[in-house]
């Protein structure tokens, strides 16, 4: 809501500059987001008189004019055919910016310096005159800035209204919350009437078909009116509020709609077949051209002011082409109705066409005042217009509105407020908020609120009024004393916490991306058609196709992420992301939200060349797989060879599924260098990807302290020559399933090849433990026992010794 | 007969023995055969000890002294050959060059995101909300209608809406938990819930996924001189405790009366600036007393029980708290913006 300063105080008397109150207004939540210069172009700008006027020594259609502001003398350099001596004219003074985009600057023209710039009205946009310089009145100061000399200095408040003051939105609205701070009265304005027409029956007739949808109507009919230019002070009043003057007639329904917050229509009383109005719906399909030269389409909830052939107008919306006022019209019907909001809403978001009006019916008018605005409207267009204004007026009012009486239970507001306000404090406040208040017996208020608020309708509602204007900062702060209740801790997210934690321990660094991809990411990681990754939550109004559909898989954001970066040279990338993904679950509105997680590693082993130039391979992406498992103290996995139609994307010779018992918990291994190239990435890509639900609900136990043990331990290692093959993993498997109670643990210590060992052969150290919880083991002892292991193993897997 | 030693005998091997740790030099390992070989277990002056047992009593304690006095001489020798080998040692070694880069373990980091979110989340853990989440896709009706929107409301328009279908959105704030908890339980209630959250627009100042923090104290008595004190608190230990803030009236559909709370900027400090509009404040947190019509959709009866809710937006106060001028920065992962927040 844009309006101007001189404008709001017509309404109010106060003292306040503009700053004070917008400051104030913000405080009882009427936001005020600019306070600006109604004409910042004239801050610059001074009357000056021209004393002398020569000709320019070297360009014959210039002239050289010293001018003065009062106490000093300038030259300006000067063109227009009406300079001379003696006149006064506004001098654009170096830095100003005129309207028409010109910079004023200080300038030596043909050798001859000038202090800026005479100005005609037009350059100023002030008047429609460019023929020569604006020649301004002998009386006025010089040298102030020209909008303070000319008296139209001003300023702008642009005010965001909050949907539910519907009120506000107008510059009368704005001056009662004025008037309500400062404790003071809004001055409306004087409306009378001199009815000279003929009687309002007997010319025009208005039926409401649709009562619910529209609960009151009524018009007003002026014969004889001259269609022609509005005065300066509307216009200028309708500028300051950034709505273009169009008619004397058309300008008075705008203007009435700002100064009141009542929108008003204005038909052509000759365009309106059998001079009647009916109010009633659309029928599906049904077209219509509006006043800005749109055909629409119609519903059949699109509530229409129809003549008594046509439709002429949506309702609360905008008018029709064929029925508006033009230069031809001399008699105007005048609407000025109550429509409303949801009906108003629903038929402006179907059509896609918000207006000023739309706008305000949406939120509410007041229905008391339908008849204030047209009795304005009348009065305005005759003193604009000329004009008879008829007898009498339509107001046809099926559903008349209530006015409900609240109490305000005092005790209870203050309670919930945290204040101590005397019921005295309350009225007062209430009151200057135009509310009847009744003092009742047991203390409390019977209120009843102004027929313009009609946001007000509860006791709530009514302390939020005392809250708002007593100010906020006024009540005290008060620590609230709690029961203490037993909080559940969620542990689904204390370990998500702690993972991240770990993960960034683990030298990786988070990233965020959207939840919404494009269709075609996923497509280009390979899935077949039909795949469940392909089926997805779809947006209906998504920002654009890239951001379409919900992710199913982490993938694709990551490799974008991955691609990003490596474009802008940084090459060594250590990425992980937790977040959902979004599976539609069959039967159920909402889909299946599941944590996934999701590592990338490129590039280096680490960033420091001088410390390693050796690239990422499989076991730094399996190592944090590893690691991750025993953070979650699960056991019993295996790392399997990779489900190719599960898992498209990863190259089935690098890359294995992670597997807990049966459970399919993750994978791990290299991107295909297929799908790397459809996301621009050259260098290979070690990707881990984890199910978190899975991972959550299989985490381990707390594990119990084991003692330390007492005796030592003895080492033996088998080296086994086999085949290139060969998985590492089953010789552990085999010792264990050997089941030595003295056996304490296996693990890998050597993998070598060599032409020695033979082609496709290679060598695996494995290094045995032994020991005993009750004494230290001989080496006879142990020698014994492990000869027995490596004979059956050899024997099993048909190996041969290093 | 065996012959014992005498004292020209023990002042040979004496002798000896210094001669030889003068030879051994710097040569920390022959310096310890020396000593094994006179002091060890079987070393030479050992084995002269094991004569005194052999000689008459009266000769006894001189052969004793002068045993003890060999021993300590050869003792001390060897100390100081030994302190002097490991100096030349200290000393010779060639010195490494001490500005050469460290071998840094990789160090990762945490979205500022998470790092914000967390640090808000502990901050009201403190003062003993529960953390709790939401689907992020969301029923219209836990979104809009259980907050107190109706369809067809003017408040819609506040938030732009992705749509699933007609009646499922994305979540446009985290306020729809509010509904979920209340109608699981009854009061008192102290949660927090953090998350993703949605909207439809996407431009210098918003990006279509963002987070936020809800949170919602319901209960007896609760009142809006509770909710300043709780976010004043919440604030100072966020801001500090010299910044200035202010409750400003809004509307939320779901709140009555509703607040916007202002911090003074932190840009610069309330002179005004950009950043702030030069208006000196910066808005960070939505709050209000949960509106009786809130209450009523999940059961509780307004009259017995009152309660406050807040939001606020996790981006918006990670640029306050490191001077980020850029909000889609945070969704770009590029790494030389997330490596300064390791
Ligand atoms: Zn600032």
């Amino acid at each position: 809501m844009r309006f101007s300063f001189k404008w709001l105080k017509s309404y109010v008397e106060i003292e306040a500059n503009p700053k004070e109150i917008a400051d104030r207004l913000t405080m009882v939540g009427l936001e005020v987001e600019s306070v600006e210069p109604r004409y910042p172009h004239l801050k610059r700008v001074i009357p000056v008189k021209i004393t002398r006027v020569n000709r320019h020594p070297k360009a014959d259609r210039l002239m050289l004019c010293n001018v003065t502001d009062g106490t000093s003398t300038f030259q300006v350099v000067c063109g227009a055919p009406n300079v001379r001596e003696g006149i006064v004219v506004p001098l654009a003074l170096p830095g100003t910016e005129l309207p028409n985009g010109i910079k004023v600057e200080e300038a030596i023209i043909r050798g001859e310096g000038s202090k800026g710039m005479l100005c005609s009205g037009k350059e100023l946009a002030l008047t429609d005159d460019a023929s020569g310089l604006w020649i301004l009145p002998e009386t006025i100061t010089l040298g102030i800035p020209l909008d303070e000399a000319l008296g139209i200095d001003d300023f702008i408040l642009d005010i965001s209204v909050t949907p539910n003051r519907g009120d506000c939105l107008s510059v009368i609205g704005i001056a009662r919350e004025v008037a309500a701070i400062y404790g003071t009265s809004v001055r409306y304005p004087d409306i009378s009437l001199v009815e000279e027409g003929p009687p309002i029956e007997s010319i025009a007739r208005v039926d409401i078909e649709d009562p619910q949808k529209c609960p009151r109507y009524a018009a007003r009919v002026i014969f004889d009116v001259e269609i022609r230019e509005s005065p300066e002070w509307i216009r200028n009043r309708l500028e300051s509020a950034g709505v273009r003057a169009i008619n004397n007639i058309v300008d008075v329904t705008n203007y009435v709609m700002l100064e009141m917050g009542q929108p008003l229509h204005a038909f052509d009383y000759d365009r309106l077949a059998d001079h009647r109005i009916i109010v009633k719906c659309a029928k599906a399909g049904d077209r219509f051209l509006t006043l800005d030269g749109q055909e629409r389409i119609l519903f059949d909830d699109s509530l229409m002011i129809c003549d008594g052939r046509e439709a002429v107008a949506i309702a609360g919306i905008m008018g029709g082409e064929l029925s508006g006022i033009d230069f031809r019209t001399t008699r105007v019907l005048i609407e000025s109705a109550w429509f409303d909001p949801i009906t108003t809403r629903r038929t402006s978001k179907k059509l896609r066409l918000t207006t000023e009006s739309s706008y305000r019916f949406e939120r509410g008018i007041d229905p008391e005042g339908v008849i204030r605005a047209l009795d304005r409207a009348a009065q305005l267009m005759k003193e604009l217009g000329g004009g008879k204004i008829s007898k009498g007026r339509i107001d046809v009012y099926p559903r008349p509105y209530q006015r409900k009486t609240i109490r305000l239970r005092v005790d209870r507001a203050n309670k919930y407020l945290g204040t101590n306000l005397s019921t005295e404090e309350m009225a007062s406040i209430l009151s200057r908020l135009e509310m009847k208040v009744e003092r009742r017996e047991d203390g409390d208020l019977d209120v009843t609120p102004p027929s313009f608020r009609q946001d007000l309708t509860r006791e709530v509602d009514l302390t939020e009024e005392v809250a708002r204007i007593h100010g906020y900062d006024n009540v005290p702060l008060e620590r609230p004393r709690v029961l203490m209740v037993d909080i559940e801790p969620n542990e689904h997210l204390q370990l998500r916490d702690a993972l991240k934690e770990f993960l960034r321990g683990l030298g990786l660094r988070e990233i965020i991306t959207y939840s919404f991809i494009s269709p075609s990411a996923i497509s280009k990681l390979g899935f077949q058609d039909g795949d469940e990754k392909l089926r997805t939550v779809r947006l209906l109004n998504p920002l654009s196709e890239e951001q379409s559909v919900m992710r199913t898989s982490l993938v694709p954001s990551m490799l974008e992420t991955l691609a990003f970066n490596l474009n802008r040279q940084s090459n060594c990338l250590r990425l992980f992301e937790l977040s959902k993904i979004f599976i539609p679950k069959e039967g159920f509105l909402l889909p299946q939200e599941d944590f996934h997680l999701i590592v990338a590693l490129v590039g280096k082993r680490h960033p420091k060349l001088l410390y390693s130039d050796e690239d990422v391979d499989y076991s730094d992406i399996k190592g944090i797989a590893d690691a991750i498992l025993s953070f979650f103290r699960i056991t019993n996995i295996s790392f399997q060879p990779l489900d190719k139609f599960e898992t498209p994307y990863m190259d089935p010779a690098s890359s294995a599924d992670i597997i807990c018992g049966e459970s399919h918990i993750g994978r791990v291994g290299k991107l295909d260098i297929r799908v790397a190239e459809r996301f621009d990435i050259k260098e290979p890509v070690w990707m881990l990807e984890f199910d978190y639900e899975k991972l959550f609900s299989l985490r381990g136990p707390i594990p119990k302290f084991r003692s330390l043990p007492k005796y030592p331990s003895v080492v033996r290692d088998i080296a086994m020559v086999v085949d290139e093959s060969f998985q590492v993993q089953r010789g552990i498997d085999f010792i264990n399933s050997i089941g030595e109670t003295l056996l304490e643990s296996v693990e890998i210590f050597d993998i070598f090849r060599s032409s020695q060992i033979g082609e496709g052969k290679k060598s695996i150290g494995y290094r045995l433990t032994y020991r005993s919880s009750e004494r230290s083991l001989t080496d006879e002892e142990v020698n014994r026992i492990h000869e027995g292991i490596v004979k059956q193993m050899l024997e099993y897997f048909g190996a041969k010794l290093r | 007969m065996e012959q014992v030693a005498d004292r020209r005998e023990i002042e040979q091997v004496v002798n000896e023995a210094l001669r030889e740790l003068e030879e051994a030099k710097k040569d920390l390992k022959l310096i310890d055969a020396l000593r094994v070989k006179y002091l060890g277990r079987k070393g030479l002056i050992t084995n002269l000890f094991k004569q005194l047992g052999k000689v008459s009593p009266e000769k006894r304690p001189e052969l004793g002294r002068l045993l003890n006095e060999a021993r300590d001489t050869v003792e001390r020798a060897i100390g100081s050959a030994t302190e002097r080998a490991k100096e030349a040692i200290l000393t010779s070694k060639e010195t490494i060059d001490v500005t050469t880069p460290g071998r840094i373990p990789i160090i990762g980091s945490l979205h500022p995101v998470t790092q914000v979110t967390q640090e808000i989340v502990r901050i009201f853990s403190q003062m003993g909300f529960e953390v709790v989440e939401g689907p992020e896709v969301e029923l219209d009706y836990y979104n809009f209608e259980a907050l107190n929107i109706p369809k067809d409301h003017p408040a819609r328009d506040m938030q732009d809406t992705f749509y699933i279908s007609e009646d499922v959105v994305l979540r446009t704030h985290t306020s729809p938990i509010q509904a979920r908890i209340m109608e699981k339980r009854r009061p008192p209630i102290q949660i927090i819930a953090p998350g993703k959250t949605y909207r439809c627009d996407s431009d210098m100042t918003h990006t279509p996924m963002f987070h936020q923090v809800e949170g919602l104290m319901v209960g007896k008595d609760i009142s809006f001189s509770h909710l300043k004190a709780v976010l004043t608190l919440f604030v100072h230990r966020m801001f500090g405790p010299q910044v200035g803030l202010r409750f400003r009236p809004s509307f939320f559909p779901f709140t009555e009366p509703s607040a916007e709370v202002d911090i003074q900027c932190v840009m610069c400090g309330g002179s005004g600036c950009k950043v702030c509009s030069y208006t000196g404040w910066l808005e960070i947190l939505g709050s209000g007393m949960v509106d009786p019509a809130v209450f009523e959709k999940v059961g509780y009866d307004p009259e017995e029980v009152t309660g406050f809710a807040f939001g606020m937006g996790i981006e918006r106060i990670a640029m306050l708290k490191w001077s980020i001028d850029d909000l889609r920065l945070f969704f770009e992962n590029d790494v030389r913006f997330l490596e300064q927040f390791t």
